[in-house]
């Protein structure tokens, strides 16, 4: 059960990479070319003229679809997961938080796919609730390997109270790490600290094969 | 273009072939000279070793791995060639991809930009001079990131003054601040001091001299 579960996770992780490989080469690069060759227009347009104002527009669009891929791409496998591992990440994560987060992942190598993926997705969730829900002015994540399992917890200094029944962001969050034959515990006495953890096997530390 | 500049010799690393072509015809229009290009990181560093450019230009992502191979490839480079210029482009930017990058060598020479600002097409032309030149150039979006990991004493800087050192740690002269923020060199000047003041880092005129040391200040802590 579990076994089938672990490839049903991978399969699944290395469906996210093809899609994500897909669009890299794709639409990604091809959006560059088209990026390129407007800017290159706009400086054989004479200035103030309506076909440089278009092209300007046409410019400017093509760069905001850009952008907008760029964060598309990385909801579905962000690169520095998939590149340098688990704790680069959750220290880019950090990056992104509104409240200060202190990280603190302590890990050899790397792990399989699917654990890093939802281990990552599972502290970026949580961050997200701590920063719309908790009123907390701190968080901090911590991850570790201890007898075969994955354990990351997610712990801020907010007003407590969390609930895996209200919020679907939680009860999604709990889901996904079930598929990864985890387990997610919450601790959140009114008045707090909030506590979430999630704990996940994790067979072997040896390079993923990608 | 104006050939007030001696040609730059270009090695041009990228895996897709329309965009490598397209941004040959680029360097060639603004008097770059590209003397090869490269298709994945072994045709790169096989280029280098034939054709001894002024400088690189390497998509991050190429074969086999698509993962960091340009820029495990332009490290290797500026240990094997020290003073060798790199431009690394990539479709996203990580400040973990630009620490290691300002870590080869002594940070002179490095650039480090999302592969669209090709499309700025004259800032990114002015952005490769300046490389080659032995200035280091980085990316608006990892500056932001950085910005955003320091909060104690960057929260005493006026907003005025986190644009212009944000500008400044992108590695642009007073001059280039100025033209951006329209305000005067004094103005840009003043700022500066304040800045270099306030998060107590050295006064000094040489700009790249001050981009590393602001760098190193977003990265590390005074």
């Amino acid at each position: 059960m579990s076994r089938s579960r672990a490839r049903l996770a991978d399969a699944f992780e290395a469906e996210r990479r093809r899609i994500e490989r897909d669009l890299h080469d794709g639409a990604q690069q091809k959006l560059v070319g088209l990026i390129m060759k407007l800017g290159l227009a706009r400086l054989d347009l004479p200035a103030g003229s309506p076909a440089a104002e278009a092209v300007a527009a046409a410019h400017d669009q093509a760069k905001q679809l850009m952008a907008e891929l760029r964060a598309l791409i990385h909801g579905i496998q962000p690169q520095v997961l998939a590149d340098l591992g688990l704790p680069a990440a959750l220290d880019e994560l950090t990056d992104q938080s509104l409240i200060p987060v202190t990280v603190d992942a302590r890990l050899d190598g790397r792990l399989p796919g699917h654990v890093e993926n939802t281990v990552y997705f599972a502290a970026a969730e949580a961050l997200t609730n701590i920063a719309k829900h908790s009123g907390a002015t701190h968080a901090t994540v911590t991850a570790r390997l201890h007898d075969g399992l994955l354990i990351l917890e997610v712990t801020d200094n907010g007003r407590g109270g969390a609930d895996t029944g209200r919020g679907t962001g939680l009860t999604g969050l709990a889901d996904r790490v079930a598929v990864a034959g985890g387990r997610m515990l919450l601790s959140s006495p009114p008045g707090g600290p909030t506590i979430l953890r999630v704990e996940a096997p994790c067979p072997q530390t040896t390079p993923t094969s990608g | 273009m104006p050939a007030d500049h001696p040609d730059i010799r270009v090695v041009l690393a990228e895996d897709g072939v329309l965009l490598r072509e397209g941004l040959a015809g680029l360097l060639t229009r603004f008097g770059f000279r590209t003397v090869a290009l490269a298709g994945d990181a072994r045709e790169l560093a096989a280029a280098v070793a034939g054709h001894a450019p002024d400088l690189v230009i390497t998509d991050i992502r190429m074969p086999p791995t698509f993962t960091d191979e340009g820029l495990r490839a332009a490290a290797e480079l500026r240990r094997t060639y020290p003073g060798l210029a790199v431009v690394v482009l990539s479709q996203y930017v990580q400040r973990a991809y630009a620490a290691d990058l300002l870590d080869s060598g002594d940070g002179h020479g490095v650039g480090y930009l999302l592969k669209e600002r090709v499309g700025d097409v004259e800032e990114f032309v002015a952005a490769l001079r300046r490389v080659a030149a032995g200035g280091t150039v980085v990316d608006p979006q990892v500056i932001s990131q950085l910005l955003r990991r320091r909060r104690d004493p960057l929260l005493t800087l006026s907003a005025r003054e986190r644009e212009v050192l944000a500008l400044m740690a992108e590695g642009h002269s007073n001059a280039a601040i100025a033209r951006q923020l329209v305000i005067t060199d004094a103005a840009v000047g003043k700022h500066v001091g304040n800045i270099l003041f306030k998060l107590r880092l050295p006064q000094t005129d040489d700009t790249n001299r001050r981009v590393l040391a602001v760098l190193a200040y977003l990265r590390n802590g005074a």
